[in-house]
């Protein structure tokens, strides 16, 4: 059971952190890219 | 006061070696981020200095003088007028090259205007008796106004002085070297007292530049001190001729130079590096060793990679509690981080080649080389090196196209970058290319692997070539063409700079595009994992009941349900619903997930592929490859991963734009969202119909 | 007939006499080229487009139509 809780945790990490890169960007970019490149790779 | 940091700046005139001694004074110490609200790089760095003084050291964008004519060099102007940025500098490094001193004291005079304390930094120092010149020191200084620090960035030698020098920067004078005003005294009398308390020569910028100046509103100077075009380039014109009236004067006694000890290496060089022959074949010969080299080296430590990470894998299956999050780590996170570090060598190995072009001095020669040919297909010579550094990333490379003067060169340059191989593509191309092509030699020594490599790159440079053409054909724009391209000295690569700037690539690439890679493979683990319906939860009893008939080993039967639940899984049923749309180009519904999880970064599709074949089948000590290998397609009982669907991936992957990046940088730098539009539409579209025509005709 | 710079052979110095400011970009005075300096042609690019020249002691490419609007003064070489 709790490996079921820390594995949902993970996953609600995973998305929280796609929404924010792709969906709250625009707000970030227009003052600074700062250090992660603008999505480049 | 000794707490606190003091702010340096480094400036000087492109391929001075400014770089190299921002590395020798910071060493890695340093920070690589973005200016605010414009992509152009910048590097900050850390240095201690003597006497317990800290300083942040500023590397700025390489510029020729104080009148911008890119973004990049507007950064330095913006700077060095605003007195408020909390980066404006205590002092000024101007680092100029003992060689090309005369032109590189143009900026310093200019520079020394703003009445910021300046310390001339003069580089490449080691090569002064070699080329037979000297320098009167004293007199410099005096002259110039300013202190002198002699340093050798290469040999390192001369740093602790400038160092030393540092520190002393409340000594160091601020007047300046020459009075520019002198070319048209009534006006800028008149602009004195109409602004009393500012300092002319930053009027003056203001004036001529399209900068923003906080403290000063740019319409109220230009209402009453107006002038046309033509009138302030002609006073510019006059500024530069009594800027280097002075230089020259200064040089004649400070700079003697013994023309008889001068060897020209340069020349001897550019005879070969610029023939009309010769110069081809070894700008193809370069481009080819480069790409062998990207596969045949980097293939142990991938493969290593590879196999590591299976056997991580397994380990973590076998020696964890058996459980939902026991099956995410092993299925899910560790294939996923392996995702991303199988592609650090191909990735360093890239970086390698091309700051090793870049720093030689080489990259001039071939925009020499290729421009009457480029320009055939509207394109310039100086669009040569944003296709090349296309090879790492278009992003760099379409702000790379900046210093292309000609806005219709440099729109097409735009457009068509994004058809240069990426390291994105790389990743895919090499798995595929390992799966579907064979690893024999043709000709003896050339690896038949290495030489799919080669066309696929080649294709892209020649879709590149020849979209441009059509675009060329197509546009209407007419701009005047500006074409200057300074041809520095040739350098042996600093291995310091080099080594410096792969590490920041790759390391760019891990921490960006790696979280990406393993968010969604954490994400794709549980929808192949969880499904809806009775379908997915019953799997078991259903998958039995079917093969009742047949006797199956356990280990089949446990196969079988597995791959039954994946194709009732959330992911399964996405897969399935796109289906239609791309089984014609030979992929089945696996293959299409991957493609849509591309659009985040395209390296995710061989770490799609490994989540989903890692939750489908129960071996996971097997490798990426090796699993993909051994697929096999249910409607036709062929290998998934065969030539013909192969080919097609490998085209589709060549010519779509899957990159959001992309899209967004190519919108920042053209200001429309019609031409990243176009291009997604463009690319995507033609991608889609080639893969199509290709699948049909192999199968 | 005027001399410009594209009507100069390989190895050839000349003294930049005059020029169009309105269809010469400031960057390429800046870096040297300016009346009363020197130029030397050094190596012409395959196709004979764009030149590559010393101004000043500045190595520097430019295109052949840029260097047909600056007049110079071919400097002969005394033997």
């Amino acid at each position: 059971m709790l490996q079921e809780i820390i594995a949902f945790i993970i996953l609600a990490l995973a998305v929280g952190f796609l929404v924010k890169k792709y969906f709250f960007k625009k707000k970030k970019s227009s003052k600074s890219c700062s250090s992660d490149d603008c999505g480049c790779h | 006061m000794i707490n606190q940091n003091i702010n340096v700046a480094l400036i000087g005139n492109p391929n001075v070696g400014k770089t190299s001694v921002f590395n020798q004074l910071t060493g890695l110490n340093q920070q690589v981020g973005n200016y605010p609200g414009i992509t152009v790089e910048k590097k900050i760095g850390f240095c201690k200095l003597p006497n317990n003084v800290k300083a942040n050291i500023l590397d700025l964008p390489g510029t020729y003088s104080l009148n911008a004519s890119s973004i990049d060099e507007n950064v330095v102007i913006e700077l060095l007028l605003n007195k408020n940025d909390k980066l404006y500098p205590d002092v000024a490094l101007v680092v100029t090259d003992v060689e090309n001193l005369k032109r590189n004291l143009l900026l310093f005079t200019q520079i020394k205007d703003l009445e910021i304390p300046t310390i001339l930094v003069i580089n490449m120092a080691d090569r002064m008796e070699h080329k037979g010149i000297s320098l009167d020191i004293p007199y410099l200084e005096e002259q110039l106004k300013t202190k002198i620090a002699l340093v050798s960035s290469r040999k390192g030698f001369g740093i602790e002085e400038l160092k030393k020098l540092i520190v002393t920067y409340k000594t160091i004078s601020s007047e300046p070297c020459l009075n520019a005003s002198i070319i048209d005294p009534e006006y800028f009398e008149s602009l004195r007292k109409a602004f009393p308390s500012q300092l002319l020569y930053k009027l003056w910028l203001v004036i001529t530049q399209d900068v923003n100046f906080l403290n000063l509103e740019r319409k109220e100077i230009h209402s009453s001190f107006t002038k046309s075009h033509s009138d302030l380039k002609r006073l510019q014109q006059k500024e530069t001729i009594k800027r280097y009236q002075f230089i020259n004067d200064t040089l004649k006694v400070g700079l003697k130079v013994d023309a008889s000890i001068a060897k020209d290496f340069r020349s001897k060089l550019d005879r070969v590096l610029t023939h009309k022959v010769w110069g081809y074949v070894i700008f193809f010969l370069i481009l080819f060793v480069i790409f062998q080299s990207i596969f045949e080296w980097s293939k142990i430590p991938m493969d290593f990679i590879d196999s590591s990470f299976a056997s991580l894998s397994t380990w973590a299956k076998d020696s964890l509690p058996d459980g939902v999050l026991t099956n995410l780590i092993s299925q899910g996170i560790i294939p996923g981080i392996g995702g991303i570090l199988i592609f650090i060598p191909q990735i360093a190995f890239l970086f390698l080649f091309i700051s090793i072009l870049e720093e030689s001095g080489y990259m001039s020669r071939v925009v020499f080389l290729m421009d009457k040919i480029m320009r055939k297909f509207g394109l310039s010579g100086k669009s040569v090196v944003p296709l090349i550094s296309g090879t790492a990333c278009a992003i760099p490379a379409i702000m790379a196209t900046r210093n292309i003067e000609n806005w219709k060169e440099r729109l097409i340059t735009i457009l068509v970058t994004p058809f240069t191989t990426c390291s994105a593509r790389l990743p895919v191309y090499a798995i595929i290319i390992a799966l579907v092509i064979p690893d024999k030699r043709v000709l003896g020594i050339l690896n038949l692997q290495g030489l799919t490599l080669m066309l696929l790159y080649l294709l892209g440079f020649g879709m590149a070539i020849f979209s441009a053409y059509a675009l060329n054909k197509v546009m209407k724009i007419k701009s005047k063409t500006f074409f200057v391209v300074e041809m520095p000295n040739y350098k042996l690569p600093m291995f310091k700079n080099v080594a410096i700037n792969v590490i920041e690539k790759t390391k760019a690439f891990v921490y960006g595009a790696g979280k990406i890679i393993l968010a969604i493979s954490i994400i794709l683990w549980f929808l192949a994992s969880y499904g809806p319906g009775k379908q997915f939860k019953n799997a078991e009893e259903i998958v039995k009941a079917k093969t009742e008939s047949t006797a199956l080993t356990a280990v089949e039967l446990e196969n079988e349900v597995a791959s039954y639940k994946l194709e009732n899984s959330y992911i399964g049923i996405m897969g399935k619903t796109i289906e239609p749309v791309i089984s014609p180009l030979g992929y089945d519904w696996k293959i299409g997930i991957a493609i849509i999880s591309s659009f985040a970064a395209r390296e995710v599709f061989v770490g799609t592929l490994a989540t989903i074949y890692s939750v489908g089948g129960s071996d996971n000590d097997d490798t990426i490859k090796n699993k993909m290998a051994a697929e096999i397609n249910p409607a036709t009982g062929e290998k998934v991963f065969n030539f013909a669907s192969g080919i097609s991936l490998l085209l589709f992957y060549a010519f779509a734009l899957q990159c959001a990046s992309t899209l967004a940088v190519t919108k920042k730098e053209t200001n429309s969202w019609k031409w990243p539009l176009g291009q997604l539409i463009f690319m995507s579209g033609f991608a889609y119909l080639l893969a199509l025509i290709t699948y049909q005709i192999l199968k | 007939m005027r001399t410009t710079i594209n009507s100069l052979k390989k190895g050839e110095k000349a003294i930049i006499k005059d020029f169009d400011i309105d269809v010469i970009p400031l960057k390429l005075l800046e870096m040297g080229c300016l009346p009363g300096n020197t130029v030397e042609l050094l190596q012409i690019a395959p196709f004979g487009d764009p030149l590559y020249l010393d101004i000043n002691g500045s190595h520097l490419a430019i295109r052949v139509e840029t260097a047909a609007e600056i007049e110079v003064e071919l400097i002969k070489i005394q033997l």
